[in-house]
This record gives C-alpha cells, structure tokens and sequence, in this order.
C-alpha cells in the first residue's frame, strides 16, 4: 500500500511537470523510428529476391485476420519464389491489428503496414528486392483501386525524395487488377465459381450477395457497373442469384428486392441467402448485412415489411436496418435469418481467391508498370 | 432594509473570507443564505429565485466521493453518465453544454465535445453548492439555460498556521488526497492546496454487445469506468488594504490521464492511446466597499485546459498535415510515450460588478464582463487555431415589500445585453418573483430568457474523416445563439422543522446545433476539391427540445434526527437531426428517465466532549433511462450508509474519521458493453477516510446543535 501510494504520488508530481512530458522528437524523427521497425520486419523476412505486397483496405474483425493469413500462405505455396506481405491502406485497422494484446510476448504479432512504409523497407540497402507485384485485393477497380495505384505511382516517383534513384530505374514494378478487372472474363469467372460454390442453396431458394460499392453519385470510377454485371452474370446462369451493394446508388437492398420481385421470386416464402461480396467478412458482413439493426421505431413494435418500405430514404434505400431484418421482415415473402447467412468472405473462398491470384501471374507475366513521371509530370 | 445589509455583510464575509478551518461559523442559529441567483445574500426562504441548496453539513454526513457522486445522490434532477471520455452530466434533461458550473461564482473553464471535467473540484474544498435551474439569473451569461451550479469553496481566515489532512481510500484503490497550508500573519494571508485523486477503475461485465451471426465475446478488457488519476495544486494570496478594500491572486494547475486497457479484439478493445487534460489557471482582483452597503468587485481571469492523446502503443495517423500544410504524409507515425495535442482552448475574462443600494427598498446588481477565446485544435479548426470574444453588461434591480409579519413580496428582474464577435448583440431579460403570504408559504415563480454562444470550435471547424467515405465537417460563422425560454412556478411549505417544496418547469430550447449535412455547392470550393468525392456536414441551428418537469422536495429535522426525499418527474420532447437519414425526427432527449429519486435520514449524537458520530442512510433511484439507439438504461435503486466520527477535544487539532459502504445491496447494471447502462456502478463498495486539521489560531469549538434548524439545510453551523 505504501509504495502503491508512493507511486501515485510520483505520477502525480510527473504529472505537473507536462511542460517537459511532449516527448515528440520531432516529425522526421518518428518517421524514422517507425520506418526502421518496417525495414528491420522486412529484413528479417527476406528469402527472395522477389516480392509480393497484398494490398487491403483492412479490417479490425478476427475472421478477416484468419482470411488474410490464410490468404498470405496461399500465395507462399503458389508463389515460391517471391516473398510475401500484407498491407492495410487504413490507419485505425493497422493500429488496432499491432496493439493491446495482439501484441504481446507470444500472439501472433500482425505488422499490416501501410504501403508506403513497405514499398521504402523494399527499396532498402540489403533488400532492394528486384522485381515488386502489388496486388489489389479489392473487389471492384473502384475507389480503394485508384488509392493502390497512387501509392504505386508515389513510389515510383520518389515522392518522398528519400529513395535511391538507381534501384527506382531499375526495379521491376508490377500491379495484378482487382477480382473483377475485366467485364467479361472475370466477371464471368467468378459468376461461375460462386455458382459452384452455392448451386445448391439457389436452386430452389435465392442467394443474394452483398458488395460495397462506391458512394458516389456520379460513379467517378465507372467501377459499379460490376455489380450488375456480376448479377446478370450468375442469372444467366441460375436467375436466383441476385448482387446488390451498400453503397451503390440504385443497387441498395431495397433495389435487390424490387428485382426479385419482378422476377416474381417473393411467392412461397423462399429462404435468402445472405453472403458479403467483400473480400474479408467483417463489419459490413457481419452487421449491415448479418446483424439485428431494425430502424428504431419499430424496436419492441410488429412491423411488416411495407413499414420498412415506407422509410425508404431519398435514395430508395432503408436504413438503419440489416439486410437479413429487411428480407426477413413479414410479408415479404421470403424466409431470411441467422440460418440464412453465410459468413464468409471472398478470400475464403479458394476457387474465388484463385482469381486473385491468377490475377497476379498475370501481372508477374505482363509487361512491367511504365509509372516513372507518371503521377506528377514536369 | 437593515436585514438585507446585515445580511449583504455576511455575505460578504462568507465569500470572501470564509476560514477552511472549523471555528469560523457566524453564529448557531443562522439560517441558511443563498447568494447564487441574485448575487446578492439572501435568506433560503426568503430568495426571490428558488434555490437548491447542499450545505457543508449535508457534505460531510454523505461523505462524497466526487461531485458526481454528490450530486447523484442528494440532487435527484441530476442524471450521470461515464464513458471514455468522463462523466456526462444532466439537469432536468439537459446535458453539459446547457449547464453553468461556477467556482464562487466564477465559471469553470474547459470541455471536451462539452464534457466538463468535473475532477477540477475537490469535495473536501467545497463549503456548499447551490444550485438554480433554467436561465433564471442575469449575473451569468452563456450556457446557464439548464441551470447553474455555483460551488463555494472553503475559505482561509485564521490567524497564524493552518495544517489539514484529509486522506479516503475505498474499493478499486480509490484514493482521494487532500492537503491544505494556511497562513495568515496580519493583512496576508495564503492558501496552499493539493489534492490528489484516483481509481483502478472496474468492470461491470466482459461481454461485449455482438449482434447477429457473430461470435459472442465474453473476455473483453473494456472496463465500465477506467483507471484514472488526477491532481491539482493551488495557491491563493489575499492582502487587506483596509477595512474597504482588499486584493488577491492566485492560481492552479491541474493534470488527468485516463487509462485505457488494451485487450486482444481489435474490434472491441483495443486501444493505443490514454487520454490527458493539463489544466491552468491564475486570476487577480479585489473588493472595494465604498461605504458600509455597497460593494464592488473586479476580476481578472486566464483558464487553459489542454485536451491530449498520451500513445500507449505506435499509432499511425492519416492525412496528418503539420504547419500549413508546409509537410504533409499520408500517413504519420506516433511512438508510445508521445503526445498529440487535440485541442487546447484558453480563454482570458474580465468583470466588474457591484451591488448598490437604493431607496425605496431596492438592490441593483450590475455589471460588465469581456471574455476572449483562444483555441489551438491542430487537426480540428481552420488553420488550427480559433478566436472569438463576447462583452456583456447586465443589471438586476431587487425590490422587497414587506408588508405583514414574515409577509413580503420580493421581486428581481434583469436583463443583460451580450455583444459577440461572431452573432453581434443578444438581449436576455429574466424575471422572478417570490410572494410571502406570512409563513409557512412561499410562492416563487420565474419567467427567463438564456443563451449559448456558439464555440469557437462551431465556427471555426474543419475535419475531415475518412470512414467509408469521406466526410467534410464544417464551422459556421453565420451560427446564432441557442436560445431558451424557461418558465417555473414553486410553491413552499415551510414549518416546524418541515420544509416542502414543489416547483413544476418548463424549458424551451430552440436554435440548437448539430452538424447537419449539406450540399457540396455550399461548401467553400477549395475544400470539394481537395476530398471530393466527400459528403459535407456543418454546424447548424436546427434542433430545439422541450422539458416539462416537476421538482418536489420534503426536509424534516426533528432534533438530532433529520429525514429527506427528493423526487423529480420529466419530460422531454425534441426535434433533433438524424444525421444517418438527412431529416428531422422527434425523440426524447437521451439518457433521460420519467422518474427520478432520493431519501436519506441523517442522525448525529454527541457521546461526551471527544466523541461525536454522524450517521445517515442515503437511497438514490431511477426510473428507465431512454436511449434512441443501443438500447435503454435499466432503472435501477441503490442504498448508502455514511458515518463520521469526530474524536478528542483537543485545543488546536481536529480528527474525525469516516467510513461507509456505498450500494448496499450490491446492484451491478451488468449489460454488455457497447449497450447503454442506467448506472455504471461496480456494487457495494466501501471506503473510509481520515481527516486531520490543526490550526494553531483560535480554539475550536464544538458547537453543533441539531435542533435549531427549522430546515436540513440551516445547518450551516459546523466543526469543521
């Protein structure tokens, strides 16, 4: 008890003296500190002379951790000869992979780091690997798409100006494209692997697939339009396969629905599938899709599925409420519930990250990335 | 009229020169005064604005841990809640942002999203609180629309040393310190003090709220309230000129980190950085008496309070811009141990006010302030940093008619005319009565107009949050105040020991901000640019609320036995912006309960000359507390007993102990986290405490009586 209070008095004291206590050693010295931890990572993780960066958004979610290192131990097998990392383009899901517990002496430390912080570990004295894919693990080539080319172009430019210039002309930069690149053929590939996936569930009930999409209204990337293609896609296929967004405009849940009932679908109480067309199940899978949100007027109230109709917003979306409460509501005509849901992401599907990864053989066999110059032109 | 300057005298005194020592009551049978509303001493039962009292008495029988802990359990139109962040406070359905907390009648300086940092006061410093709800009194300006909360301080007025010790421990490690050093030698004298606090904090649960499909998480690290320490040291100088003037200086520094747990859920409980206030202030100024009733004061006044994340592990920052955009990384680094300051906001008052007499059984109260803001928000404001400034004068005219034994009509009206920098003049006229129809009745009634500025921050802010999606959050300089209308009608029953009082209120808001969001051809085009695609949002006055309510409260003293019951019925009705739909809806104001509640019974009995014991038994309670969104509050009721121990009768030193189980009953609010809570406490808990005063001037004296009191609350007299 005493030294406890001896201790707080000590805190106490040191805590008066806050005049003294920013330690902040200035701004390029933490850069240093913080780019030091990357490259020593990288060094020690050094077998090739090869790399492969998997580039995604992130997650906080355990499951989406799971999807990635299984993810990054398919990619070991597949590509011997490169070495492989993973890097999260956002700040609060690093943070949060690499702190508390996750951190501690024996867990299985996660080091996500941010692109720039691998691609300057890469270009490091005693690593300069001598060829670097970059892989894109998101769905669309939309937003986060442009995001990875952009960090691909800093690099190659030598935005920072800390970089040897004569390992950037030398270096070999490829960029394998997002799950569905191309209209058709991945499209098309990943319509068929789905179905091979979930034939089954579709051929009586529906299977719904929940991507994100996009916010915009004017779809600046011209990437939604996938989507749709993805659904026309698996409905030539089996027409009980439908793919909506949370994002998208005119391709909310409520669209979703429209759609099925145009096809006359919302008879006989069929069950709906619900499956994220995300490359990780986490917060969009597991609530805006999985979870219990029901707009709160209705909470502790009977409701039918026109209440939820009725609140529709501007946009023709309900929100607030889940998609697995929406298509389960009464009167909808369809049976969706916690047996109806299958959590699981795209990368934890083989067939569906074999796409991925013939995605990056693809690049691995293309013609290197032309980016010198190509971000910021003199 | 003699009664008012008698008691404008004492007022004075009280105020000014209250000793923290213990023999320094006025005299036994002193009833109790209130000064808050009018500025001016008044009577309790005679103040022409009602006014909540907890006397010095009632502080030392309950034996509070804090203020909140104080104010939860004998105020029942107070609601608390803890998070993060600290305590959310609310009056009558009202939040912090609407409530004036006073230091002497001095504000209180410092918020975070406005939160203000109650741990800024030390309960064994306080002498008493009033308390005024709505905007009743012209003396203060922004922010007083719920109500105002003045605390009085303990003062020093002794003449040669004073030593006090006062040190509690209770479960959770929690520790409360207090220290004091008086010394007065002539005309001088200085107050030293130090207090020190802290609490391990606890944890209700180690569920975490997990909706649907998800895999449940029972071993979440998350506490219900985290570990916490804080500290303060102040000082104050008083030199007395003469027996018409006298001056003083002083000045504090405060510091508090929260302490965050970090556990292995990177969704639900981890965190990388703890939360840091550093805390300043210093003021100077004087009293003047011109003559024997009237009296001016003048202040001067600078506060800073510094709000930081403390890094408890690497942490990556986006879009981090330093400087004026001079170095920008997408991404930047902070190592454990280092700080990144969130805002610091200091602002810098000056007032002069005075109370003069006038004929025909008038009082004027009258005065002028300038205040200036000053906001350092590196991430937060345009260009980092804010200003703003407001001046206002006011003035309060007292009238009393006596007209009939113990019957009078006591009217105070004002009004106070405010000039800010940004929404240019506001006039806010108040307006209260009270009418005596011989004792024991009392009807008061109160018809006000108060007022919000808009922060600096409401003005001036510019973030941008990145979270699916792109958000744009924007100041407004086009913001007018908030305004209310507030409107309370009292009856009180005051006899032979009982005191009833019923007030019923109405309090009507408008103009409220919130950030509602807003088309992009109405935001500064560089911006859109710069984040586009982004969705936009700014401060604006749209939201207004409504609460009806009715206080009741019911004292009985009957010799060395005093009872209470407080109950407080509410109602709210608001039309709030939904900012995840774009429109307006109407709610009930969160956190807030129908039904509200306390008692206690207090008994105190001298053993002899040098043993003394107070004990009480204290029960708080509540109804449902309404939520819009993750689920409501459980009601809920817990059960206290304190008791206090005075021992010896030593010359020049004072000990008593006290000891005490809080939440007898042992109810824990066990909801996952995530969901909200009634009540965050851990369940029963205990504490005891010792308190050590030596003063080497005047004898003290035990002079408690407990019969005299034709209410609780006119115990004033007291030991210590």
């Amino acid at each position: 008890m005493k030294t406890r209070f001896l201790k707080f008095t000590l805190l106490a004291a040191l805590a008066f003296s806050f005049v003294s206590c920013e330690k902040n050693g200035g701004e390029q010295y933490n850069y240093t500190a913080y780019q030091r931890a990357v490259n020593e990572t990288v060094k020690a993780q050094k077998k090739n002379n090869k790399a492969i960066l998997l580039v995604a958004f992130g997650s906080t979610w355990q499951q989406a951790f799971d999807a990635f290192d299984e993810t990054i131990e398919a990619y070991r097998k597949a590509f011997p000869q490169y070495d492989v990392y993973l890097s999260f383009s956002s700040a609060i899901c690093i943070n949060r992979a690499a702190a508390g517990e996750n951190a501690a002496d024996g867990a299985e430390i996660r080091n996500y780091y941010a692109p720039p912080f691998w691609y300057t570990a890469f270009a490091q004295k005693g690593v300069m690997y001598s060829e670097i894919v970059t892989q894109s693990l998101q769905v669309i080539p939309g937003e986060e798409y442009t995001r990875v080319i952009n960090y691909i172009k800093d690099f190659a430019n030598n935005a920072n100006g800390d970089l040897d210039d004569d390992y950037l002309s030398r270096v070999v930069l490829k960029l394998g494209v997002p799950l569905l690149q191309d209209e058709d053929k991945d499209v098309n590939a990943v319509a068929k692997a789905l179905n091979n996936l979930y034939k089954g569930q579709a051929a009586n009930d529906i299977v719904a697939f929940m991507g994100h999409g996009n916010p915009d209204s004017y779809d600046t990337y011209k990437a939604n339009i996938r989507y749709t293609q993805l659904e026309e896609a698996l409905q030539e296929i089996n027409p009980h396969y439908f793919v909506g967004t949370v994002d998208m405009m005119e391709n909310f849940k409520p669209h979703v629905y429209e759609r099925m009932a145009e096809a006359g679908l919302n008879t006989s109480n069929r069950k709906v599938y619900l499956h994220p067309l995300m490359s990780i199940d986490g917060d969009h899978g597991h609530n805006d899709m999985a979870g219990d949100d029901l707009p709160e007027q209705f909470v502790g109230k009977s409701y039918t599925f026109d209440d939820l109709l009725d609140e529709a917003n501007d946009e023709g979306e309900v929100e607030d409420c889940s998609w697995k409460v929406f298509f389960g509501a009464k009167g909808s005509g369809f049976t969706c519930d916690n047996s109806t849901m299958i959590e699981k992401g795209l990368l934890e599907l083989p067939t569906i990250r074999q796409i991925w990864m013939d995605h990056t053989k693809d690049a691995i066999n293309g013609e290197p990335l032309d980016y010198y110059h190509s971000k910021n032109p003199e | 009229m003699r009664k008012i300057i008698k008691l404008l005298l004492i007022g004075a005194a009280l105020c000014l020169l209250q000793p923290l020592a213990a023999q320094d009551f006025l005299q036994d049978s002193i009833p109790e005064t209130v000064i808050t509303a009018t500025g001016t001493l008044h009577l309790l039962k005679d103040a022409p604005v009602q006014t909540e009292v907890i006397s010095r008495q009632m502080l030392q029988n309950y034996s509070g841990r804090s203020l909140e802990d104080i104010l939860s359990g004998l105020a029942p139109s107070f609601a608390f809640n803890e998070d993060d962040m600290g305590s959310h406070m609310q009056l009558n359905g009202l939040g912090n942002n609407y409530i004036l907390i006073l230091i002497d009648g001095k504000r209180i300086h410092g918020d975070v999203g406005g939160e203000n940092d109650l741990s800024l006061i030390d309960p064994r410093n306080i002498e008493k609180i009033e308390i005024v709800k709505g905007a009743s009194s012209a003396l203060y300006g922004s922010d007083a629309i719920a109500g105002v909360i003045n605390i009085i301080t303990r003062k020093h007025k002794e003449e040669g040393l004073l030593l006090e010790n006062s040190s509690r421990y209770g479960s959770y490690n929690d520790i409360r310190q207090h220290n004091a050093i008086g010394l007065k030698f002539g005309r001088f004298s200085s107050l030293t003090n130090f207090q020190f606090q802290h609490s391990d904090g606890w944890q209700n649960t180690s569920v975490e709220r997990t909706v649907g499909t998800e895999k449940p998480i029972t071993d979440s690290q998350n506490k219900t309230v985290n570990r916490h320490s804080n500290g303060q040291i102040g000082e104050q100088l008083t030199f007395t000129v003469n027996d018409r003037l006298e001056l003083y200086a002083g000045g504090t520094i405060y510091a508090k980190r929260i302490y965050r747990p970090s556990g292995k859920y990177a969704q639900y409980d981890v965190h990388t950085y703890d939360l840091q206030y550093h805390n300043a202030s210093a003021s100077a100024g004087g009293t003047w008496k011109p003559n024997d009733t009237d009296v001016v004061t003048f202040d001067l006044d600078w506060n800073r309070h510094a709000y930081m994340y403390y890094f408890t592990a690497t942490t990556l920052v986006e879009d981090y811009e330093k400087s004026k955009g001079t170095i920008y990384y997408p991404y930047f680094p902070y190592l454990p141990d280092q700080i990144e300051m969130q805002s610091d906001q200091r602002r810098t008052m000056a007032s002069l006010k005075g109370v003069f007499t006038l004929p025909a059984g008038n009082l004027l109260n009258t005065g002028a302030e300038y205040r200036y803001d000053w906001l350092s928000a590196p991430n937060r404001v345009v260009g980092g940093k804010a200003t703003d400034w407001t001046a206002a004068v006011y003035a309060q005219d007292e009238f009393k008619y006596e007209f009939g034994r113990n019957s009078l009509l006591h009217l105070a009206g004002g009004l106070r005319l405010t000039w800010n920098g940004s929404f240019g003049m506001k006039l806010t006229p108040k307006f209260s009565a009270m009418l005596g129809l011989g004792l024991p009745w009392r009807i008061r009634a109160t018809w006000s107009q108060g007022f919000k500025t808009p922060t600096p921050k409401e003005l001036e802010y510019r973030y941008v949050k990145q979270m699916s999606g792109t958000y744009l959050y924007l100041g407004n300089t086009a913001l007018r105040p908030q305004t209310s209308n507030y409107f309370s009608l009292g009856g009180e029953y005051t006899h032979a020991g009982l005191s009833i009082n019923v007030t019923g209120y109405y309090n009507s808001v408008k103009d409220m901000i919130t950030l509602v969001t807003i088309p992009n051809y109405q935001a500064p085009a560089e911006y859109i640019i710069q984040y586009d695609p982004v969705k936009t949002r700014q401060y604006q006055n749209v939201d207004d609320a409504r609460t009806i309510g009715v206080d009741v409260s019911v004292r009985y003293s009957l010799r060395e036995w005093a009872f209470g019951l407080g109950y407080s019925w509410l109602d709210t009705d608001a039309n709030q912006y939904d900012s995840s739909h774009d429109r307006m809806r109407n709610v009930i104001i969160d956190g807030t309960a129908h039904h509200k509640g306390n008692f206690f019974t207090t008994w105190n009995h001298r053993f002899g000359p040098a043993y003394k014991i107070s004990a009480g038994i204290y029960g708080r309670m509540s109804s449902t507390r309404f939520y819009q969104d993750d689920g409501n509050g459980k009601g809920y009721q817990i059960w206290r007993i304190s008791t206090t121990h005075d021992l010896g009768n030593f010359e020049r030193t004072v000990w008593r102990i006290e000891a005490g189980v809080d939440n007898i009953l042992n109810y824990v609010d066990r909801t996952p986290h995530g969901l909200h809570l009634g009540t965050t406490t851990p369940g029963r808990t205990f504490y005891i405490g010792l308190t050590v005063n030596f003063n080497s001037g005047r004898k003290v004296r035990n002079t408690f009586n407990s019969t005299i009191s034709n209410n609780y609350n006119s115990s004033t007299n007291d030991e210590n």
